[in-house]
C-alpha cells in the first residue's frame, strides 16, 4: 500500500499525458468534425467494436510505430536530428512532474505528496521546463538543413520567447496573490472563499492574469491560433518538415502533452485545482457518507442520460444497433457494481482511512473533469480562429500582453499593500 | 463619378479590444456543435463510400470518354485539337486513314493518361466534332497498376454519359 501510494502520482502523470494523447487526437477530431458540421473519423473498428472513432486514433499511432525509419540523405548532424524530437518530447513530459492531483493524503501518520515530484521548485520548474521544450524546436529546425524547418523553427522560439516574458510576469502577479510557489499551497488557498461565498479561484481573484496566462499558453504551446510555426499554407509543416514516422510521432505527441501540461496547469493556478468550490478537503472527508450518496444519485442520472443519447446517436449502420447493445450493457453492469459497492460501504460504514483515499479519488476525477473541460476549451479556439499572421504574434505580445501583465503586477501590489 | 467610402472596419474600442469578436466566434462554433452532439441524425454529411453524392451535375468534369456519331461509329476525326490544346500533355493520338467513307480521318490509337490528366476540360472546348466529352459523372478512377490508368480508345468509347441517352451521341 504504502508503495502504491508513493508511485500513485507518477501513474497518474503518465495517464495524463501519455495515455491521454490518443483520446486527445480524437477529440480534436471529431470535436473539430462537429464543429464543421462533419462526423470525423467513425469507420475504424475492432470486431465491431468502434468506441466513438477512438479506434482510430490507437491505428494512427500504431500505423506511425510501425512505420519505416527514414532519415533524409542531406542531414549532416544526425546526433542534433534525432536528439531533437526526444528533447521537445521529454521537456513536455516532465512540466507535468509537479502539478497536485490531490490534497497530500495522510495515512497512518504518514503524509504522501500526490505530486510526481515533491520538490519545492513548484511553479519555477514548470516555467523552466516550458521554456525548454523550445531547444527542442530549435535543435530540429536547425539540424533538418531545409529552408522551411528552419523559418518555422526561428517562428516557434521566438514566438515563445516573447511571450515567455508575459507569462512570467502575469505568474508574478499570481505568487503575489498566492504568496507561495508551492502548487499545493496555491490550490489549497484557492478552497477558501471571500465574503463568505465567492470561492477565491484564481480566475476571480486574477482575471486579468487569467486573460493573459491563457492566451501566453496557447502561444508556448505552439497552438492555433498562435500555431504560424506550422503554418501549412507557407512552409509546409514548419519545423518537422524533414521528420518521419515515429520522430515525427514525438513531435505530435509532445505538442499535446505540452496543451495537457498547460491545461493542467491553468486549473492548479486559476480555476481551483483539484477543489471543489465552496468545499475543502476536510469538508469531504467529514461529510464524505453524503458525497457518496450525491454521487450514486448523479452517476446514475448520467448514466441514463448517456444511455438515451446513445440510443439516439449511435447510428451510423445497421451493425452499430448491436454495438450500442455492447456498450449499453457493459456500461449499466460496470455503473451498477460500483454504485452498489459503494452503497455497500455507506450501509457498512467508512473506516477512517477509506474515507481519505475515497476523497483523494473523488479529487483525481474532479482534476480529470477540470482538465478535460480545459481541453475542450483549447480545441474549440483552434476550429474557431484563423492563424495570426506572425508580425500580429509578435505586436500582441510585446505591445498589448506586456504592458497589460506589468499593469497587473502593479494593480496586485497595490491591493495587497491597501489589504494588509 | 461619385466617390463610394467605403467604411473600414477595426476602429471602435470594443473591435479594438478584440475579445468582444473572439467570444462572439466562439459562440458560432459552440452552437454548432452543440447542435450537431445533440442530434448527429440532422447533419447534412454525407457518408462517402457508402453514400454516393447525388448534387453531381452534367457540367462535372468527370472521366473522358470518346463519343459516337448516329450510327454508332467514332465521332472523333484525329484533328490533335484536344492533345493540341492540353496542358499535361497527357493525350496521346496516332490518326489513320477512314475506310468507310463517312469522314476522312479517324485516330487508330487514342490515349490518355489519367495520372498526368488535370481535368481542365480544355480538350472538351477545344474539339470540333463534340468528340470528347467529360460528362461521364465518374469522379473516382481506381485501377490497380499504373498502365491502367492509361485510357485507350476502347476504353474511352465504352464509357457512358452519365445524363441521358439523347445527349450521348455527338452533335
Amino acid at each position: 500500500m504504502h508503495e502504491l501510494l508513493i508511485l500513485t502520482p507518477f501513474i497518474l502523470t503518465l495517464l495524463f499525458s501519455l495515455a491521454t494523447v490518443p483520446l486527445l487526437v480524437w477529440m480534436e477530431r471529431r470535436i473539430a468534425a462537429l464543429i464543421q458540421d462533419r462526423y470525423g473519423p467513425n469507420r475504424c473498428h475492432v470486431g465491431g467494436i468502434r468506441l466513438a472513432g477512438i479506434i482510430q486514433s490507437i491505428a494512427d499511432m500504431m500505423k506511425l510505430v510501425f512505420k519505416e525509419e527514414v532519415a533524409p540523405s542531406h542531414i549532416k548532424n544526425r546526433f542534433y536530428y534525432l536528439v531533437a524530437p526526444s528533447l521537445i518530447f521529454i521537456a513536455s513530459f516532465l512540466t507535468f512532474m509537479v502539478i497536485p492531483y490531490a490534497d497530500n493524503l495522510e495515512l497512518n501518520g504518514t503524509s504522501y505528496v500526490m505530486q510526481a515530484l515533491p520538490t519545492d521548485l513548484g511553479i519555477l520548474w514548470f516555467i523552466a521546463f516550458a521554456g525548454l521544450s523550445v531547444y527542442g524546436i530549435i535543435i530540429g529546425g536547425w539540424a533538418s538543413h531545409s529552408k522551411y524547418a528552419i523559418l518555422g523553427s526561428l517562428r516557434a522560439s521566438a514566438q515563445v520567447i516573447s511571450y515567455e516574458v508575459s507569462m512570467g510576469l502575469a505568474i508574478v502577479s499570481l505568487l503575489l496573490t498566492y504568496n507561495s510557489i508551492h502548487l499545493n499551497d496555491i490550490v489549497t488557498y484557492q478552497s477558501q472563499t471571500f465574503f463568505g461565498f465567492i470561492p477565491a479561484w484564481g480566475i476571480i481573484m486574477q482575471p486579468l492574469a487569467t486573460l493573459i496566462f491563457v492566451i501566453t499558453s496557447f502561444a508556448e504551446t505552439n497552438r492555433a491560433p498562435f500555431d504560424a510555426a506550422e503554418g501549412e499554407s507557407e512552409i509546409v509543416a514548419g519545423y518537422h518538415t524533414e521528420y518521419g514516422a515515429m520522430k515525427f510521432g514525438l513531435f505530435f505527441v509532445a505538442e499535446y502533452i505540452a496543451m495537457a501540461a498547460s491545461g493542467a496547469l491553468m486549473v492548479t493556478l486559476f480555476f481551483g485545482g483539484y477543489q471543489l468550490p465552496w468545499l475543502t478537503t476536510q469538508d469531504l472527508i467529514t461529510h464524505f457518507d453524503i458525497l457518496s450518496g450525491v454521487i450514486i444519485g448523479f452517476g446514475l442520472i448520467f448514466m441514463f442520460l448517456f444511455l438515451r443519447w446513445m440510443r439516439r446517436n449511435n447510428s451510423y449502420n445497421e451493425k452499430s444497433k448491436r454495438e450500442t447493445k455492447i456498450y449499453a450493457v457493459t456500461i449499466v453492469l460496470f455503473s451498477l457494481s460500483l454504485f452498489s459497492l459503494i452503497a455497500y460501504s455507506i450501509y457498512a460504514g467508512y473506516s477512517d482511512d477509506q474515507k481519505h483515499i475515497g476523497v483523494m479519488l473523488i479529487q483525481f476525477s474532479i482534476f480529470a473533469a477540470k482538465i478535460f473541460t480545459l481541453h475542450f476549451i483549447y480545441i474549440w479556439v483552434r476550429w474557431t480562429f484563423p492563424r495570426f499572421r506572425y508580425d500580429q504574434t509578435q505586436k500582441l505580445g510585446w505591445n498589448i500582453l506586456l504592458p497589460l501583465a506589468i499593469l497587473n503586477i502593479v494593480i496586485t501590489a497595490i491591493v495587497i499593500i491597501g489589504v494588509n | 463619378m461619385g466617390v463610394k467610402v467605403v467604411h473600414r472596419h477595426g476602429d471602435t474600442l470594443k473591435e479594438k479590444m478584440y475579445l468582444p469578436a473572439i467570444f462572439a466566434g466562439m459562440k458560432v462554433t459552440l452552437s454548432h456543435f452543440t447542435k450537431n452532439i445533440s442530434n448527429i441524425n440532422d447533419m447534412q454529411d454525407v457518408c462517402y463510400p457508402e453514400q454516393m453524392p447525388s448534387d453531381i451535375t452534367p457540367r462535372y468534369r468527370g472521366v473522358h470518354r470518346l463519343t459516337k456519331r448516329a450510327d454508332d461509329s467514332i465521332a472523333c476525326v484525329a484533328c490533335f485539337m484536344c492533345a493540341t490544346a492540353c496542358p499535361a500533355e497527357c493525350i496521346n493520338i496516332v490518326a489513320t486513314l477512314r475506310e468507310d467513307n463517312i469522314d476522312e480521318k479517324m485516330p487508330q490509337k487514342f490515349e490518355i493518361d489519367l495520372l498526368e490528366c488535370i481535368f481542365c476540360g480544355y480538350c472538351v472546348e477545344a474539339c470540333p466534332c463534340d468528340a470528347i466529352r467529360m460528362d461521364s459523372g465518374i469522379f473516382s478512377i481506381i485501377e490497380r497498376e499504373r498502365k491502367d490508368f492509361i485510357y485507350d480508345k476502347e476504353k474511352l468509347l465504352s464509357i457512358k454519359g452519365a445524363f441521358g441517352s439523347e445527349n450521348s451521341h455527338a452533335k
